[in-house]
């Protein structure tokens, strides 16, 4: 016997497929994913999108305009990912966390730099639980003294504790902090117990909260749901959701400016050395540069092959084997840092800073093999294009574009732009590079870390 | 530790609660606690895990208040004294401060007594799509 819901189901999906297949009919090696074709809409003020992914699990996430570069106080991004999923006015903590246990669920809350997300995966048939969830959270949460005392406090505190011992957190905030200053340089967890003595408390938290999970800050992004039911459910959930933020001030949302500089912690713990530079934007930005994605695989320092130092400039340069090197960059929406961090032991990663440093003058004078450029080049696009299919990052940065209502991120236009990067590009960008004033960070034993300027950096 | 009480059913029915009040007024001055400056809440006995955790989740400002009221009745008690009359705990002063906490604690408590103690059953629709 055919069971009667199969039965329905089945239609809308062949239909889908339907639709879907003549822009599957690409040659294989297009790049046309289909991981960023959302479908987006307005249900009664909330923005929403989802993208109907043939498979038995949902995930819902919720992002928020609420990361650490728009929080009014210290602390306060960090205690309202906290307070998610905590008790509301109709459920308690633990029955919001038996329920989801119940039906098999996964809830989580995080943050970066500029959003809040609160996720939740479930199966496909749960949708209408999780929505009427998330709406509960973010209209009815109870900002209760206890429970910030004895639930949030601690997660707070295990935070920065563990902030405290990790070096390179520390260095890669620290360089943050000086290449941006306020906004996108406030550390992503309390750098020190002055936020949350001072700063942090139930009450600033639910006035955050009011701002953060208004009707105009936050999207709804589902992955494998129906565009119509997440439509309705949407609709019908987050009614009670703030219509406006309840404070106007817009902390954080003025245009990014780099500043540079130079930053030196001592600590008992791994040396870590961070040097940045300007770098670009996301591709929704204005200040999007594909060079700089290709002069960060070609620093690299990482190999993609297990049990070998790989093609990157770095890994081959490195003092020791023990010396680890990585050459990242990260993207923000109207701004960006191209960081590479060295850790290890301290004379081995003084030795491979300087290292670096003569690297990028190397590829500023244009002495690099076209056979090395051409792979960073091909690995520059499949990282962009493997990041873009992780389901998470692809959650975040579709609610982001929601939310800063900018062009959704074309993954194929992205990998297109990073084709088009030209050795000559590549070689004005390191240029520029070197004449911009670059953030350098020590956190370790500075006796035998250099200052920047004995690398030849300008500060 | 709330221990069982007459007094809701009392108070929905103002005929009986004419006639109980006078009675639970003389009560409560011959039990003696308020010429000490305590407030019935602060006599409550706290020797449980309940009690404990409501004292923890007090508001500081309580907390002190409860503190000092209990340090002053001690002194009173061992010095063999009554405060003077108008530092007596008068009515509207005897607030239940703690029992709103131990009643949520309650609660909390029987809840997660009632989520372990729940049995599983299968949805409707699954059971029947399972068949």
């Amino acid at each position: 016997m055919i069971p009667r819901t199969t039965a329905c189901r089945g239609v809308p999906r062949a239909l889908c497929q339907h639709a879907v297949r003549p822009a599957q009919r690409r040659g294989l090696a297009s790049p046309a994913s289909g991981s960023f074709q959302y479908q987006s809409g307005d249900a009664k003020g909330v923005k929403f999108a989802s993208r109907d992914f043939a498979g038995p699990t949902t995930t819902l996430a919720l992002v928020a305009k609420a990361g650490t570069r728009f929080q009014p106080l210290p602390g306060l991004t960090e205690g309202l990912a906290s307070f998610a999923f905590k008790g509301t006015e109709r459920r308690s903590t633990l029955r919001i966390v038996r329920e989801a246990e119940l039906l098999g669920a996964q809830l989580n809350a995080y943050h970066t730099r500029e959003n809040l997300v609160l996720e939740a995966r479930f199966l496909r048939d749960d949708l209408p639980y999780f929505v009427e969830l998330f709406g509960e959270v973010v209209s009815s949460t109870k900002f209760l003294p206890y429970v910030f005392s004895e639930e949030v406090l601690t997660q707070v505190e295990f935070a920065h504790k563990r902030f405290l011992a990790n070096t390179v957190d520390m260095a890669l905030n620290s360089a943050h902090s000086l290449a941006f200053h306020r906004g996108l340089g406030t550390p992503t967890v309390s750098a020190s117990s002055i936020a949350y003595t001072k700063y942090l408390d139930y009450d600033s938290v639910e006035y955050f909260s009011k701002i953060a999970y208004a009707k105009p800050n936050f999207a709804v992004v589902a992955n494998g749901a129906d565009h119509g039911e997440l439509s309705k459910w949407v609709g019908e959930f987050f009614e009670n959701a703030p219509a406006e933020p309840l404070d106007n001030k817009s902390v954080g949302s003025e245009q990014t400016k780099y500043y540079g500089g130079e930053e030196r912690i001592a600590h008992s713990g791994r040396n870590a050395y961070v040097i940045a530079f300007p770098g670009s934007s996301s591709f929704t930005g204005k200040f999007y540069k594909p060079e700089i994605a290709v002069l960060a695989s070609l620093l690299g320092g990482e190999a993609s092959v297990k049990w070998s130092t790989g093609f990157s400039l770095l890994a081959n340069a490195k003092a020791s084997a023990g010396t680890q090197v990585i050459t990242k960059s990260a993207i923000y929406s109207d701004a960006g840092l191209l960081h590479t961090t060295i850790t290890g032991g301290a004379e081995n990663v003084a030795a491979t800073a300087k290292t670096a440093v003569e690297l990028i003058q190397k590829i500023a004078s244009g002495d690099i093999p076209k056979e090395i450029f051409q792979k960073a080049r091909a690995q520059a696009k499949f990282r962009e294009l493997e990041y873009g299919q992780d389901q998470r990052a692809a959650l975040e940065l579709t609610g982001a574009g929601l939310v800063h209502n900018t062009q959704p991120y074309q993954i194929d236009e992205v990998a297109k732009a990073i084709d088009g990067v030209t050795e000559a590009a590549v070689k004005s960008a390191a240029k520029s590079l070197l004449e911009s004033k670059a953030s350098v960070s020590a956190v370790g034993d500075l006796h035998a870390l250099p200052y920047a300027e004995e690398l030849g950096l300008k500060i | 530790m709330s221990a069982p009480s007459l007094a809701p059913y009392i108070i929905k029915r103002p005929w009986l609660r004419r006639w109980v009040q006078p009675l639970a007024n003389w009560y409560v001055n011959a039990a003696g606690y308020r010429q000490l400056g305590l407030k019935a809440d602060d006599i409550l006995p706290e020797e449980n895990d309940v009690v404990q955790l409501a004292l923890k989740r007090l508001p500081p400002k309580e907390a002190y208040d409860r503190v000092y009221r209990l340090r002053r009745a001690f002194q009173c008690s061992v010095s063999h004294q009554l405060l003077p009359k108008e530092e007596w705990t008068k009515d509207e002063e005897d607030t239940p401060y703690l029992t709103v906490l131990i009643k949520e604690i309650e609660t909390e408590m029987a809840e997660r007594e009632d989520l372990e103690a729940m049995v599983v059953t299968k949805r409707q629709a699954k059971a029947n799509a399972g068949k």
